[in-house]
């Protein structure tokens, strides 16, 4: 008996090794990626060149961050994605609380058939809707205000809820409001509160941290989100992200002061550089990750989306 | 008696007022920028658009635009064809990995929330740019697979499969980047299976690999449902396809005009809202057969 036993103890032993070395190797393809930017970036221009370097620079320089740094604008384009990103998850926020509220603790008609396209708006690509946005703040701006490279197309959108996956954003509300008591809304209606008070100072007094946490991924969101943005802004506010989507147009007009060699090799130099740039602009988000990992796995697994 | 009646008439006023009342944004802006335009861009396909002093100016022309896309327009048939391909093997495969991934991190293990905080953290920093620059240095993937033995032997037995194997490889890490929500929403998936019908399987000498497919699999079937929509969309939204770059390209051509990119937007679409409803038919099933718990007659009858 113990020596089954025994045998069954290593057999999971064994079973637990293959999968800690699985887990491994499959972490090693997930951050390949970020670790080759943070090798690259880190090396000097005769590392670059020399093939026998792989990893491990030689010596260390920070001239690639340097270089990348001057070229991204980041004391602009951060301050810039910041406030942008924040503005935008804010109106996204505000409308996904109050639609995801709907749907929570109202019975009204047609309740599914709305629900309903609160997901189609998910499945439906962006492409297919656009150039009718387009049209439409053409028109306005022609008959009324700038629209093109001012942040109010993408705030209008936010606000009425077209933002950025604002499905999600309803689902992660809906999911939480449900679980609120409803005994609590009752409670202040006898007390005489009318529906918005209920929903001011009950309902959201309580989803605080679903507040906060619904506002970091729409930020999160509208960060990477490149597509409309561009679109709509034409690259009036310089954003982080979108102009490390130019950054190679903008570094071959200023690359010439850097005085790297030809051919190949200046072809990896500027691998280093892109690569930190890249790196530079993923570190707000890293940072964000850093603070929040918990609570953003949290939120995609209670936000339903599996649709119980 | 009519009391009761009257205040059910109120409630349901009321839920409807109320609802409607806090729905109103949100489905003012779906009307205005979703549903409009979704129906907008198809009647647009049809017609010349341009922009004159005088706004926009539209004439009709019929399936014009389709015979440019399809026919007349050399890049457009094969940004298509690629991104069906890049669809047809990045989706499936990102599934099957972090439903692997998922199953392996369900056990109790050490690290386990490091690991998947890991195999989440792609989700927060993937962007279009950060894509483009990646796949552009070629820090996407560290595996040359053209020069694999297998890889050659697969070529030579059939050149489609190869060049959808070498596409793949191609991106691996951006492949694996995909995965994120996928792993989170298998988790929370696995957690909800009653531990209690594995035992029974357990006390019924089911092998591991028995229970996977007969019982967690079916279980888990709904779950893999929305995740498969949820990549479908997701590689979609990205600057990976070029469909996405025509696209982009073609709305800001004014001599080809908006028309042509309508047609554009509205075919790219159609594929992609196609292979959400092919995902939908072959994953929809599970739910529509609900277990039986038979009586004890039947039981005997179904024994025989």
């Amino acid at each position: 008996m113990t020596q089954r036993l025994k045998h069954i103890i290593k057999k999971a032993r064994l079973v637990n090794i293959i999968i800690y070395v699985v887990l491994i190797l499959m972490s090693y393809q997930f951050l390949y990626p970020l670790m080759r930017m943070v090798s690259l970036s880190l090396m000097s221009e005769r590392d670059i060149i020399n093939p026998t370097v792989n990893w491990l620079p030689k010596s260390l320089t920070f001239n690639n961050l340097r270089v990348a740094l001057d070229n991204l604008a980041l004391e602009k384009t951060l301050v810039n994605s910041l406030w942008y990103s924040s503005l935008l998850a804010l109106c996204q926020t505000l409308v996904s609380s109050l639609t995801g509220y709907a749907f929570a603790r109202y019975n009204f008609k047609f309740k599914k058939f709305w629900f309903g396209m609160a997901l189609m708006t998910f499945i439906i690509p962006t492409p297919v809707v656009i150039i009718p946005r387009t049209m439409l703040f053409t028109v306005v701006q022609e008959n009324v205000t700038q629209m093109f490279g001012t942040p109010i197309p993408q705030i209008v959108m936010a606000v009425f809820g077209q933002g950025i996956y604002s499905a999600i954003l309803i689902l992660i509300f809906y999911n939480f409001v449900r679980m609120i008591p409803k005994v609590l809304d009752e409670a202040a209606e006898i007390d005489g509160a009318n529906a918005a008070q209920t929903f001011f100072h009950i309902t959201l007094r309580m989803s605080l941290s679903t507040i906060l946490l619904v506002f970091m991924f729409s930020f999160v969101w509208n960060w990477n989100e490149t597509y409309i943005t561009s679109t709509f802004l034409r690259n009036r506010i310089e954003l982080l992200p979108e102009r490390l989507r130019i950054f190679d147009s903008i570094f071959a007009t200023y690359g010439q002061n850097y005085g790297a060699g030809q051919g190949s090799a200046q072809m990896r130099i500027n691998e280093a550089y892109k690569m930190s740039a890249t790196l530079i602009s993923i570190l707000p988000m890293l940072a964000v990750y850093m603070l929040v990992q918990k609570q953003f796995i949290k939120g995609i697994e209670n936000a339903g989306i599996t649709g119980e | 008696m009519s009391r009761p009646v009257k205040k059910m008439k109120y409630m349901e006023r009321r839920h409807n007022l109320l609802g409607y009342a806090f729905m109103l944004p949100w489905i003012a802006g779906f009307l205005i920028f979703t549903a409009w335009p979704f129906i907008y861009t198809f009647i647009l396909s049809f017609h010349d658009v341009s922009l004159t002093v005088e706004g926009w100016q539209t004439a009709f022309t019929g399936i014009n635009n389709y015979n440019t896309a399809f026919f007349r327009n050399t890049e457009f048939m094969p940004a298509i064809i690629s991104f069906l391909i890049m669809e047809a093997t990045y989706a499936p495969t990102i599934i099957v990995i972090s439903f692997i991934l998922a199953l392996l991190l369900n056990r109790g293990l050490k690290f386990r929330a490091g690991f998947r905080a890991l195999f989440f953290l792609p989700v927060i920093v993937m962007s279009g740019p950060v894509l483009f620059q990646l796949m552009d240095t070629g820090s996407a993937a560290n595996t040359g697979i053209e020069g694999m033995t297998l890889f050659n032997m697969v070529y030579q037995f059939s050149s489609p499969v190869a060049e959808g194997l070498a596409y793949l490889f191609e991106n691996y890490s951006m492949v694996l980047w995909f995965t994120g929500i996928p792993i989170v929403l298998f988790i929370s998936g696995l957690q909800k299976i009653d531990n209690g019908v594995l035992e029974a399987a357990k006390i019924d000498a089911a092998t591991s690999w028995q229970i996977l497919w007969k019982i967690t699999v079916p279980i888990i079937k709904p779950i893999i449902l929305v995740a498969a929509i949820f990549t479908v969309v997701q590689l979609g939204i990205y600057q990976l396809n070029p469909v996405m770059d025509m696209i982009q390209t073609a709305i800001y051509n004014s001599v080809s005009g908006l028309g042509l990119a309508s047609a554009f937007a509205w075919v790219y679409s159609f594929i992609e809202l196609a292979i959400v409803g092919v995902a939908f038919l072959f994953l929809r099933d599970a739910k529509e057969q609900p277990i039986k718990i038979l009586k004890r007659s039947e039981r005997r009858r179904a024994g025989q």
